[in-house]
């Protein structure tokens, strides 16, 4: 066990030391938590999978793998902006911060548009629930989307937080960039499992 | 808050940093859409050599994603060891159920 070095509740801390935790412990608590749920959602995905594997590839040739693969690109954009919106507050650049974390913003909602569209058309076109492979489909990246959501409004408060010349707390905005990247990460997943894999 | 000169270089490097790392993730995703099977109107048959492949570049891109985007590279050792097992077990779980 490495030691945890005490958070700095101010913006002092600018440069981050070997074997500091980037924001705070209790959301990196929850964000090991979710990746341990969301790979028990994996796991049995694949075991459904190995037991039917040639329907589940035939229904995978129906994902539209250029909107997963823009909506990929689309998330990985909005973590990069989360990052360079942490070394911005870091370095006192908090108006810069702020339009990092709305770029950050505008990426995680063109994710949501996509996402809803895309499964606008695989339903009119009758992939339902009744398929095995689409209701996974539809549970994991309906969860994931769910977490899209909360993400917004997590960059939200790191938004208010920003602005106010009061607060503007780094950990803060490490807290909420941890959350978000961990959405990506997800994805990241979830595009592999579920678009790529035959 | 007024930044110092050495602390100005190391955000720049950073950020210089985090843009390859963006460039690493988006290479392999644009790999990974040419392998997909919804990329052919062929039928598809099972491969396990390109699902080894897409495992093998998701585990990359979770990687740079803990260590660059997360900072997971510089953070403590418990949680650069439990990211790290945590990834190797999940995707090694994946690739163990489906060769079952």
């Amino acid at each position: 066990m490495g030691k945890v070095t005490v958070q700095q509740p101010d913006t002092e801390t600018v440069a981050v030391p070997d074997g500091r935790l980037p924001g705070d412990v209790h959301m990196w608590v929850m964000v090991l938590g979710d990746l341990i749920v969301f790979s028990s959602y994996f796991l049995i995905y694949l075991i459904y999978r190995s037991m039917d594997p040639e329907s589940f590839l035939r229904a995978q040739q129906h994902l539209d793998i250029n909107i997963g693969s823009i909506n990929t690109v689309v998330l990985l954009t909005s973590s990069l902006f989360v990052a360079r919106s942490v070394l911005s507050a870091r370095a006192g650049a908090h108006r810069q911060a702020i339009g990092f974390v709305y770029a950050a913003g505008g990426c995680g909602v063109l994710f949501m548009v996509l996402k809803g569209y895309e499964w606008a058309a695989k339903i009119s076109a009758g992939h339902t629930n009744s398929d095995m492979f689409f209701s996974f489909y539809y549970v994991i990246t309906g969860v994931h989307l769910v977490h899209v959501l909360i993400g917004l409004i997590v960059l939200g408060v790191v938004v208010r937080e920003l602005q106010n010349p009061g607060r503007r707390r780094t950990w803060m905005v490490e807290t909420g960039a941890t959350y978000w990247h961990m959405v990506d990460l997800l994805w990241v997943i979830i595009f592999g499992l579920l678009y790529v894999m035959r | 808050m007024a930044a110092t000169t050495g602390t100005t270089e190391k955000t720049e490097t950073t950020a210089r940093t985090l843009g390859w790392a963006w460039v690493v993730l988006v290479v392999i995703t644009v790999a990974s859409w040419r392998l997909a099977p919804a990329h052919f109107t062929d039928t598809v048959v099972a491969s396990t050599g390109v699902t080894a492949l897409v495992l093998v570049l998701t585990y990359i891109k979770a990687r740079v994603i803990l260590r660059y985007f997360m900072e997971v590279r510089s953070s403590p050792r418990w949680l650069r060891i439990g990211t790290e097992v945590w990834l190797i077990v999940l995707l090694g779980a994946v690739f163990g159920i489906y060769l079952a």
